[in-house]
């Protein structure tokens, strides 16, 4: 692991470091415990880990930062065998941007919005590099060229907020390299971005620590990141490490089952997707022919503004009982229109609904009280789709109050069932929504929606607020649930690994209108168009890694 | 919910806030018990200076000016309490209908409140006191009113908030009725706020309740009211200070005390609308 022997200090060695968090009633929390490592000058390393594991409390330390009432509680971080002293502002100014540079995850809010790019690209190079106005300026262009943006004369004169979201990661980077770090900090650097973009920024990313021999570490949640991007992984929990090693070997062979839990929880297009279980016999449950969509502004007096770009353009579905539709497609491509529509969250524009053969009016005030039972929902954020000051008994009976009539007793005894079926404790109907994780806030919401036994479910996002560990145990209960009950359930995600879980057939959904659609396996292992092909790209190499090492190097090399 | 009591313990301010206020309330309690002469009767020589018999001297009358202050609270914090409330309810109520049903309804909300904050609140005051007397049912209607527009947009703006949320939306999934989302999954949600708005606007009411009582138009002699008795200490101020001084820290440390309590309360809850205090 690590390779400092030859008498020069490796670039960067973290010995014994542990960080705590001081709360307003003076608590300390361990957020990182005990935690060492060490990379070599132009090595890279991937901290991975489920939110909470302190990945990043880590990762920002080694630019002698801590957040709010984070602090130092133990151990010491060399950069190039120098001591960092974060209580040394001197120390910290020179180590910052010049040693160690850091790239963060929301580029929007990491550069200054009322400042042109090229400006706040200059002043660094001027404030830091000491450089003057018209070698800074040359040195600015430079560098945005360097990390690929398309013409950098016209972006230099441009404000953040007229790029785009991968054009402003580019810049950031840009930023991150002004001073020729030895060593780049990115922490969770695609998140905010789409898979195709994330493809391209990685590649970036890639392709310059290759020129420049930068060192890096970056952090992330996503192990196809780290498989793409890194020699060595380090896997960590609850602020401890769990697992340190070459990415490859590790990704194949876990040496713990917390590792081997995270890994399986990444797509594997070896496992088999979803047969196709659809009761072909039976009558179409939901059809949907020429669904449109326009978001419309304004008020009544106000007069109606410029309509934006609609949502969904034409969108015909299908969907028979007890199957599973995977919607994909990237954020604004109309994937959440498409099942607020199904759903009755909003009217669409065009188009007309059939559920089991009866027109579905769009709008849930416009539909029939058993249309309403039938056709349940799931959401994205699972604290928030519980009412925080109601317990978990009283949001699980409410749909049985409401749709059957049942008294209270009753609908509590139900509730407790429904419950056992998703595998929670009955002792759970009397906890409030926050006394609970995420995994089981989401399971109580899908029981929520189980409790007006619905036919047809939809799921917007209902895994991205989960950690991969803990989507995996939902998923699966969910699909229990489906199966039993033989459920249709539309998936709303960008997360293919659910898709390939999940769905007996894939919609892919741009710019609001079906890019491809069939079988899953069918789609995935040949997908149709480029688009879909890049999506499937940005999603599999860990996975790939996993089955095969010697890829997985050359990727690397 | 005792570690939020001990969050609220360790802030100094909120608990010297939260101490002015219960003494202000004891006071306001207890004094009909204690206080040693009728406040409205005619009890020694007019304008008399502190001594034994008058603790405070005697006032422009020859009333025991102990006994006015204090009974001179009671009834301005009745009013500015029960303004607070209905303001502070009311406003929830209405806020939360506006975010829910947004469009003309909204509209016609937002337009009113926006109309009634560019209109001075002593004018607004005058105008009903002329129409429906000066009474003091008229005067919590219409400080209740002037009040409610702060908490009509705080609201608001926190139920836009929570229109966006699964729990709202799950409910209008299931065929819940408006007024039923809005008062069983909304409100309890703003209670937080709405504690915070009741104490401001309260903090504020009496503020107004003190002014227009010395501009004559809230609640009339011979009552005793600290309002009232700086506007008959006024032509005195040179001679007898103290019959303006006491009403007037009277006023100010009830005042005080329940900004500083609000404001540590919302501060250590983590609370937002404590920002900026009570003014006007």
């Amino acid at each position: 692991m690590a390779e400092g022997a030859s008498g020069a200090p490796p670039l960067l060695r973290v010995e014994g470091l542990s960080i705590g968090y001081r709360d307003a009633m003076g608590r300390v929390a361990a957020a990182v415990r005990d935690l060492s490592f060490e990379l070599a000058e132009g090595g890279s390393l991937g901290i991975v880990g489920e939110s909470g594991s302190g990945k990043s409390t880590a990762a920002r330390a080694l630019l002698g930062h801590y957040r709010g009432a984070g602090e130092r509680t133990g151990g010491r971080i060399l950069i190039r065998g120098k001591v960092l002293d974060e209580r040394d502002p001197g120390s910290l100014a020179r180590l910052r941007g010049i040693d160690v540079a850091f790239v963060p995850q929301n580029p929007l809010s990491s550069l200054t919005y009322h400042l042109k790019v090229g400006a706040q690209l200059v002043e660094i190079l001027r404030t830091r590099v000491g450089l003057d106005a018209g070698a800074a300026r040359r040195r600015a262009l430079e560098l945005m060229a360097r990390t690929r943006l398309p013409d950098p004369d016209a972006l230099f004169e441009r404000y953040p907020h007229q790029l785009s979201g991968g054009q402003r990661q580019r810049v950031v980077i840009a930023c991150a390299l002004a001073c020729q770090p030895r060593l780049l900090v990115l922490d969770e650097p695609t998140t905010a971005l789409d898979k195709s973009t994330e493809v391209q920024v990685l590649e970036l990313v890639r392709e310059l620590r290759r020129s420049l021999g930068v060192g890096l570490v970056l952090v992330t949640h996503d192990l196809n990141v780290v498989a793409q991007m890194c020699d060595e992984v380090l896997v960590m929990k609850d602020g401890a490490r769990v697992e340190h090693g070459p990415t490859a070997a590790t990704f194949a062979q876990p040496a713990t089952a917390y590792t081997r839990e995270l890994v399986a929880s990444v797509l594997r297009l070896d496992a088999a997707a979803p047969a196709d279980r659809a009761q072909h016999a039976q009558p179409p449950l939901v059809e949907a022919q020429g669904l449109g969509h326009v978001y419309r502004t304004g008020g009544w007096w106000r007069g109606r503004a410029a309509d934006a770009a609609p949502a969904l353009r034409g969108v015909d579905l299908m969907l028979r009982p007890g199957e599973v539709l995977g919607v994909i497609g990237e954020s604004g491509s109309g994937k959440s229109t498409l099942g607020g529509a199904l759903a009755g969250l909003l009217a669409p524009s065009e188009g007309r609904m059939r559920f089991q053969g009866e027109p579905l009016p769009g709008g849930a005030a416009a539909r029939g009280r058993e249309q309403r039972r039938r056709i349940q929902m799931v959401f994205q954020d699972p604290l928030s789709s519980l009412n925080p000051r109601q317990r978990v008994g009283t949001a699980i009976a409410r749909p049985m109050q409401v749709f059957f009539g049942l008294g209270r007793r009753q609908a509590w005894d139900r509730a407790a069932a429904l419950l056992d079926e998703l595998g929670l404790d009955a002792a759970f109907l009397e906890r409030y929504p926050r006394q609970l994780s995420g995994g089981q806030q989401q399971r109580v919401a899908i029981a929520r929606a189980l409790a007006a036994e619905p036919e047809l479910i939809v799921c917007d996002e209902f895994t991205s607020a989960l950690d991969a560990t803990v989507q995996a145990q939902v998923i699966d209960r969910l699909l229990q649930v489906q199966a039993r009950r033989a459920l249709a359930l539309v998936v709303i995600t960008h997360d293919l690994g659910v898709v390939w879980r999940m769905a007996h057939r894939v919609l892919v959904l741009r710019d609001g209108l079906v890019h491809e659609q069939g079988l899953t396996a069918e789609v995935f292992a040949n997908p149709a168009s480029d688009y879909t092909r890049l999506l499937l790209s940005a999603a599999t190499s860990a996975s790939r890694q996993g089955q095969d090492s010697t890829l997985a190097q050359a990727a690397n090399a | 919910m005792s570690d939020r009591l001990r969050l609220v313990a360790r802030r100094p301010l909120a608990l010297v806030g939260i101490a002015l206020v219960l003494a202000h309330l004891l006071m306001a309690i207890t004094a009909p018990w204690w206080i040693p002469h009728d406040p409205t009767e005619l009890v020694g020589p007019a304008l008399e200076p502190p001594d034994e018999t008058f603790v405070f001297g005697t006032d422009e009358l020859g009333r025991d000016f102990l006994s006015r202050v204090a009974m001179g609270g009671r009834l301005a914090i009745l009013v500015a309490f029960s303004a607070g409330l209905i303001a502070a309810i009311g406003g929830g109520l209405v806020g939360l209908a506006a975010a829910y049903w947004r469009g003309w309804f909204d509209d016609v909300v937002s337009r009113l409140v926006e109309l009634k904050l560019a209109i001075p609140s002593i004018l607004f005051v005058s105008l009903f006191v002329t129409g429906f007397g000066q009474s003091i049912g008229v005067l919590i209607a219409v400080i209740a009113v002037i009040k409610m527009m702060g908490a009509i947009r705080t609201s608001r703006a926190a139920g836009m908030q929570l229109m966006a949320l699964g729990y709202v939306k799950a409910a209008q999934l299931r065929g819940e009725r408006g007024p039923a989302i809005i008062v069983r999954e909304m409100l309890p949600s703003v209670i937080d706020l709405l504690l915070v708005e009741f104490a401001l606007r309260s903090s504020s009411a009496l503020l107004l309740v003190s002014a227009l009582s010395f501009l004559g138009l809230g609640l009339s002699p011979p009552t005793p009211d600290w309002g009232l008795m700086i506007h008959a200490g006024l032509s005195a101020i040179h001679s007898e200070p103290w019959l303006i001084l006491i009403p007037a820290v009277c006023i100010s440390t009830l005042v005080i005390g329940i900004n500083f309590a609000t404001e540590g309360i919302a501060d250590a809850w983590g609370l937002d609308a404590a920002r900026g205090g009570a003014h006007g």
